[in-house]
């Protein structure tokens, strides 16, 4: 694993989730990816056990630092990251569709436990839950598994086949 | 075992104070200000759209505010002086600083309405000091740090402000919804109200000496669930996803 990039690809990710995210986001109901969800099931599906409950939780820590609370993101991304990456080891997620389908499915899951402890906590929910449990994970979903073939230039990393068959 | 240590260290960020984790947040945005401000520009840019009217709307509304302020101040200073003429009264806002602001970042989306500024408790700034954009109030700060500070919208749903309706004599609460609007609830509906009426900030000692205008009223229809009250949709009287700048009052507090 080459944290180093992983760092500055974080980074890059959370600056361009705060600011240019807006400018593919449809104004009218305010719906924009989540690239953060998005580098959460890359990692989760390319990188070893050990290295992926890292990455899910430093990517949750980097959510929650753009987000209006602390706390809720680094529980429910790295729960969700973990055991993404413990499926991935039974179940090979190397097709674009399946890609898809987990990143919907982790980020309803993760918007869920998100909204469930931001409650929890007594802070201001968003009003329309509709926008967070289901519009942001699909279209994530759906841009998701392009961003992936860069992120994996950027990380040097092979596909999983060859990861798996190295390992 | 790591994963144990890491959701520990995420349960002690999410029960730790808002006071203290915000600091994580304002670290992040001071040391990295330069390209949030970059890709806030280019945002707007984007989203600019093209200048076809002889005067700019932006302009028309900043008039416009600026007018309804003026105007209700000279009517408070004319009541006030019709009913204590002969007693000296201070004009509003005299003594007061305007801090001017460039907005580094900001998030406008269902959950929270906010942005972060350039100026913090070095230049004066405390929270609850109330924060203009375009001659109106846009928000609240709602936390400080040294050289940055957030200013919470007054359409976050976290967001309560005491504001009147144009000549009614009555304040309520404001709350915001979320999606650019806030909601006047509890008002009865014996009270006429109409859309397009503007709506202020009610004066807060210390922090606001005479009512400012908010936004105008978008929709007045009777609560559903209540029928006696109104339900109020109120939308900013300025474009609030367009502003590069703000000014927050800072009162002397000595007065």
């Amino acid at each position: 694993m080459r944290w180093f990039r992983f760092a500055a690809l974080v980074l890059i990710a959370t600056i361009l989730q705060t600011s240019l995210i807006d400018i593919i986001a449809f104004s009218a109901a305010d719906i924009k990816p989540n690239l953060l969800l998005i580098l959460l099931v890359f990692f989760a599906v390319h990188c070893k056990s050990t290295d992926a409950i890292v990455t899910s939780f430093t990517i949750g820590l980097a959510a929650d630092i753009i987000s209006s609370t602390m706390g809720p993101q680094i529980i429910s991304f790295g729960l969700f990251g973990t055991l993404l990456a413990e499926l991935n080891c039974v179940i090979t997620i190397r097709k674009r569709l399946y890609q898809s389908l987990a990143i919907f499915i982790t980020g309803e899951l993760a918007a869920a436990l998100t909204y469930f402890l931001t409650f929890f906590k007594a802070e201001p929910v968003a009003s329309n839950t509709y926008t967070e449990l289901f519009w942001t994970p699909l279209y994530s979903a759906i841009i998701g598994p392009f961003l992936f073939v860069p992120a994996q230039w950027l990380m040097r990393m092979k596909t999983n086949r060859h990861w798996r068959s190295s390992r | 075992m790591l994963f144990t240590w890491f959701m520990l260290s995420g349960l002690i960020f999410l029960f730790a104070p808002q006071s203290l984790t915000s600091k994580f947040q304002f670290a992040f945005v001071r040391t990295f200000s330069w390209p949030l401000g970059i890709g806030r520009s280019i945002t707007l840019a984007a989203r600019k759209p093209a200048a076809t009217e002889l005067v700019s709307r932006r302009e028309y509304d900043l008039l416009q505010n600026h007018l309804a302020n003026v105007t209700q101040q000279r009517d408070q200073a004319y009541q006030q002086i019709k009913k204590l003429s002969g007693l000296s009264s201070r004009f509003p806002f005299e003594g007061a600083k305007w801090v001017l602001a460039d907005i580094i970042t900001g998030s406008t989306d269902e959950s929270r309405n906010e942005f972060i500024i350039d100026r913090g408790a070095e230049d004066g700034l405390a929270k609850e000091q109330f924060v203009l954009g375009d001659n109106s109030i846009i928000g609240t700060i709602s936390a400080v740090s040294a050289r940055k500070a957030k200013v919470r919208l007054f359409t976050d749903p976290a967001s309560k402000m005491a504001v009147t309706i144009a000549e009614l004599n009555v304040s309520r609460l404001m709350q915001g919804t979320g999606d650019n609007s806030a909601k006047i609830r509890l008002l009865q509906v014996a009270h006429k109200v109409k859309t397009g009426d503007t709506v202020y900030a009610c004066k807060k000692p210390g922090f606001l000496d005479a009512p400012m205008i908010v936004g105008k009223v978008a929709q007045c229809k009777r609560d559903d669930e209540n029928p006696s009250v109104w339900d109020i949709t109120v939308k900013p009287v300025c474009d609030i996803e367009m502003l590069n700048d703000v000014a927050i009052i800072v009162m002397d507090q000595r007065q």
